[in-house]
């Protein structure tokens, strides 16, 4: 048991380790998102403790779509943000998070979610770390975090509607 | 721990640098393959149990427990799938039925290239599971599209159904915009009389379903099948729709639970469906319900009428706020609600049992797990029942006793 809690805790740290260059991506590396998104190259580890940096330390105003391979819905949602982004015209991150494939499987997915600037997968047992971004969230996708520049976020399943996109983005 | 850190930090710097000050790391981090743990099980007529399942290569195999010591499984034997993908996350799987002639069918939803689309295929022994046919896609429709989701099942007369979510219809519908027009997607069905041999025409049971639960089958008192599925009522409630899978059948889509949940999502938590003593039914579902000021979300039970309708004086939350995939099996007077709980690392199996038709029920735990684990399966073999539970480390059977 003490093993697995270890060996737990050093793949979360790895996980971190490995996402920080996607996290300490300054908002000057996005600053052109909003005009024609890069096409997504790397998939980056997502975990309890991922989560916890980025909402610390992340790019904001964020959005943070939690989708799955097979969420037939998820898409309109990409389009619905990066609409509102590209209305914005200024830097937003859109993160894609996949659920329920890693790696290759997941980067096929990238070209299906319009607008999106990285790409994270669910690395470890999906309850745990679904719970561990909302404890009362039921695997139900897309599953939406808006973060705004303040940090303050609004969650959200399904579309976010106008109010809530408003408030996004002030 | 203090040298691992270091180790830690100095990796993250130097992705940091060859990265080029916040690009993106040039290669996917490594690591092993996870086994794809979704498993169907069902009793073989000898009154094996059987299991199919994907290894960590993602190899389609079976393997067996004789009926007096269900904890000694065979050695899994691998199947040829002619390198088909096979979908077993989420809601999809292996299946696996028995017909009444030595039949054996297993069925699996294999992805294509495209998003959301897949075959159904099929694999089939007249053996009893000695030899199997190369795999065949099910369906007569062969287009690129959705074909997923699967639900196979034997009837009373031995006639072989299968049941899936199609977005055909979806396809040839208007846009509006880039959207569709078609509310989800439909649910379709086909029939085999001669055990797998040969599929009658594809045939649409339901316009409207949900895109991405599972489909619940159960046999009727009259040896016909029932469906029980998520629909998308106008204009986005996504409760749930009842059917009888039969040429012959008047009845319709009659709506079969009455959550109000309103959502353009996908919940991924299809429900379950069996017969009850009176010839009604036993249904659980997860849905979103407004209860006064609240959205209360639930796994719910409730009793069917024959036709579908619900007794909607018997619909009850199970007692578990973290109840996920109930699934429900029915003899006489006794019910079995099984279900699994999930709180961080640690999964837990529960059941809820009655012996009085589903009036009472008393709260099982039945196993406990750390790490991945699958959805409880159910088998059911008269008054026999077991769930079926497969985790990273082995695949548990729990007798139910009422």
């Amino acid at each position: 048991m003490n093993c697995i809690s270890e060996l737990h805790r050093r793949r979360s740290v790895l996980a971190a380790a490995l996402a920080l260059p996607g996290i300490l991506m300054s908002n000057r590396a996005l600053a052109h998102d909003h005009h024609a998104p890069a096409a997504i190259k790397s998939v980056a580890d997502f975990d309890a403790a991922v989560w916890a940096q980025l909402l610390r330390e992340g790019p904001r105003p964020a959005a943070y779509v939690f989708t799955t391979t097979y969420c037939s819905t998820c898409p309109e949602v990409f389009e619905l943000l990066h609409a509102r982004i590209s209305a914005a015209r200024r830097p937003v991150a859109l993160a894609a998070v996949v659920m329920d494939a890693q790696g290759a499987r997941a980067l096929a997915h990238a070209h299906h979610y319009t607008g999106v600037t990285r790409l994270y997968a669910f690395n470890g047992f999906e309850p745990e770390i679904r719970q561990a971004v909302d404890p009362k969230w039921r695997n139900i996708t897309p599953y939406v975090v808006l973060l705004d520049r303040q940090g303050r976020t609004q969650r959200v399943i399904g579309p976010p509607d106008a109010a809530q996109l408003k408030a996004w983005l002030a | 721990m203090r040298a691992f850190m270091k180790q830690t930090l100095a990796l993250a710097g130097l992705l940091l640098v060859l990265s080029g000050a916040g690009a993106q790391p040039a290669h996917m981090p490594h690591r092993t393959a996870r086994a794809q743990l979704a498993s169907g099980v069902a009793w073989a007529p000898d009154g094996r149990l059987w299991l199919a399942g994907l290894d960590t290569q993602n190899r389609l195999f079976v393997q067996t427990a004789p009926a007096h010591e269900l904890q000694r499984w065979s050695a899994p034997r691998l199947l040829d799938t002619a390198g088909d993908a096979i979908s077993a996350d989420g809601e999809n799987r292996p299946k696996l039925a028995f017909g009444p002639q030595g039949q054996v069918v297993i069925s699996y939803t294999q992805p294509l290239a495209q998003p959301y689309t897949g075959m159904i295929r099929m694999l089939r022994s007249s053996d009893g599971g000695q030899t199997f046919s190369a795999p065949f896609t099910v369906h007569a429709d062969r287009q690129p599209i959705t074909h997923r989701f699967e639900s196979i099942a034997f009837d009373a007369q031995g006639v072989l159904h299968t049941v899936w979510i199609d977005k055909r219809d979806q396809v040839l519908a208007p846009k509006v915009g880039k959207k569709s027009s078609y509310r989800g997607a439909a649910i379709y069905r086909n029939a085999s009389r001669d055990g797998g041999a040969t599929f009658g025409p594809d045939i649409k049971v339901a316009d409207h379903s949900c895109e991405c639960c599972r489909i619940a089958l159960a046999l009727g008192a009259d040896g016909r099948l029932r469906a029980l599925w998520r629909h998308v009522f106008e204009p986005n409630v996504r409760d749930h729709a009842f059917a009888v899978l039969a040429d012959d059948s008047a009845a319709g889509v009659v709506r079969a639970s009455f959550d109000g949940w309103q959502v353009d999502a996908c919940p991924h938590h299809g429900p379950g469906l069996a017969l009850a003593a009176d010839g009604g039914f036993h249904a659980v579902w997860f849905g979103i319900r407004r209860q006064g000021d609240d959205d209360v979300a639930a796994v719910r039970y409730a009793r069917l009428n024959a036709d579908g309708s619900p007794r909607l004086d018997s619909v009850r939350m199970l007692p578990d706020e973290g109840a996920e995939h109930a699934d429900v099996l029915a003899w006489a007077q006794r019910v079995a609600l099984v279900w699994r709980s999930v709180e961080g690392a640690h999964s837990t199996l529960k059941a809820w049992l009655s012996s009085d038709g589903g009036q009472q029920f008393r709260l099982v735990t039945l196993g406990q797990v750390n790490g991945d684990n699958d959805h409880p399966r159910l088998a059911q073999r008269g008054e026999r029942m077991v769930v079926v539970w497969r985790t990273m480390k082995e695949v548990q059977v729990h007798e139910l006793h009422f």
